[in-house]
């Protein structure tokens, strides 16, 4: 080591570079580049919500055969709930539909509107939303009010007579 | 120079600040003995690291006997990177306490703290004490068995002062036994109380070390060493 060790300036010369300014240009990178991996890293774990996957499970709401054809009904049903750390039992429902026995269409029982819960009204064979009087046919158009779109459905199937449905929040841009 | 740096230097004069905060002259040190002077900064990489990696936990933990433990392991088993924040924060938190005693050790041996630096040494000491306190609360808080029986093993150590024994016992546990209190209790000193004050006295100290400068290294008998 020369005499020049430590912090003196050494004379620039166009193509060598003088160890101070390539010791604040090396702190400069390093320091990126920890703090770019930090950053990277405090990031992926605050958006993390955003990326993890829905798992739904499916839930049987009973004998299909139980259900009459042209008569939606509302049905409750417990379900087990991951939420975060929490595991617990929530209630929930759904309407479900059948106009040959056959066939079978869950809705949420959420209004698409703002989310208020709407009911079957037998007489005039339509979903009536009481919070700002929307309506929907039997198969979830819209007939009238402010819903942006049809209900949402659950998916469904019949195992061994059982009707099953997989009760999951829908995702709308 | 772009426009935007010449507008802030004329409004805040950050080409000043900058001069005073990193351009400022220090010893000339030599060899190994040169590292020694980083041990402060060091330190203080590693609270920032502890301070963001607390927050990010903070965001997945909940501090109630039924839930803490299963909370953490949420961090870690599902979180994103969860392991890896969770990890940092837990080694961070042993190495901010090894840093901050060789810190202390090179400020000692060096006598960095004599005079004019007595004042930077006096909250030296505090924020040694601080960095104690935030192990100490931060140990209790995964709620697993190495932590609760850590945390009974220390409050009965405290339960021994004479007299007082009792009654600091009951203060530090929120009651008679260690329960869902103790918990908030420690959560609360650990993420409220414990950053507000060390971020003061980090504060104190930092303006004080460049207030005085650092200390040369010492010399061999005879030679002169300026203060
Ligand atoms: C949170 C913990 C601490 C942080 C972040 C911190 C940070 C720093 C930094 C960045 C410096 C300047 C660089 C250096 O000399 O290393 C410094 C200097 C100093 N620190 Fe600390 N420090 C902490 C704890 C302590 C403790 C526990 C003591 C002693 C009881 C102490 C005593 C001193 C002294 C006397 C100086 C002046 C050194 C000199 O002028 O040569 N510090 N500290
Ligand atoms: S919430 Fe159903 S109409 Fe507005």
């Amino acid at each position: 080591m020369s005499c020049c060790e430590g912090g003196s300036p050494q004379p620039e010369t166009p193509e060598a570079i003088g160890r101070r300014a390539f010791l604040s240009r090396a702190a400069a990178v390093l320091g990126g580049l920890i703090g770019a991996v930090l950053a990277g890293v405090g990031l992926g774990y605050f958006i993390s919500p955003a990326l993890r996957k829905k798992v739904g499970s499916w839930v049987d709401l009973g004998r299909a055969g139980s259900f009459k054809p042209g008569a939606p009904v509302l049905v409750e049903y417990t379900q087990r709930k991951r939420d975060s750390w929490i595991t617990s039992e929530s209630r929930s429902s759904a309407w479900v539909v059948t106009e040959n026995g056959k066939d079978f269409t869950a809705f949420d029982p959420r209004c698409t509107h703002l989310g208020c819960p709407f009911r079957w009204h037998a007489e005039e064979k339509k979903f009536l939303c009481p919070c700002h009087t929307a309506s929907f046919d039997i198969n979830g158009k819209v007939l009238g009010g402010p819903p942006p779109r049809p209900l949402d459905r659950y998916e469904t199937k019949l195992e061994n007579g059982q009707l099953l449905i997989l009760p999951k929040k829908q995702e709308h841009a | 120079m772009s426009a935007v740096y010449l507008w802030l230097c004329e409004r805040a004069g950050i080409d000043k600040i900058w001069e005073t905060l990193f351009a400022r002259k220090v010893p000339h040190a030599k060899g190994p003995a040169a590292w020694l002077y980083t041990l402060g900064s060091a330190t203080l990489m590693i609270f920032t690291i502890q301070f963001i990696t607390g927050a990010l936990l903070a965001m997945s933990y909940a501090p109630s006997p039924d839930h803490a433990y299963d909370s953490v392991r949420f961090i870690d088993d599902h979180v994103l990177l969860g392991r890896l924040v969770h990890g940092l924060h837990h080694w961070g938190a042993t190495f901010m306490v090894v840093l901050t005693a060789l810190h202390m050790m090179r400020t000692y041996f060096m006598g960095a703290y004599k005079y004019p630096r007595e004042l930077t040494w006096m909250v030296g000491v505090g924020l040694f004490l601080l960095v104690l306190g935030f192990s100490f609360t931060g140990y209790l808080l995964p709620w697993d068995q190495k932590a609760y029986w850590a945390t009974v093993v220390g409050g009965n150590i405290a339960g021994q002062t004479p007299v007082f024994g009792p009654y600091i016992s009951k203060i530090r546990l929120g009651g008679e036994d260690m329960g869902a209190a103790t918990l908030t209790r420690f959560y609360a000193i650990h993420v409220l109380v414990l950053p507000a004050l060390i971020a003061g006295a980090i504060g104190v100290h930092l303006f004080l070390v460049i207030w005085n400068g650092i200390s040369e290294t010492p010399k061999r008998a005879g030679k002169q060493v300026a203060p």
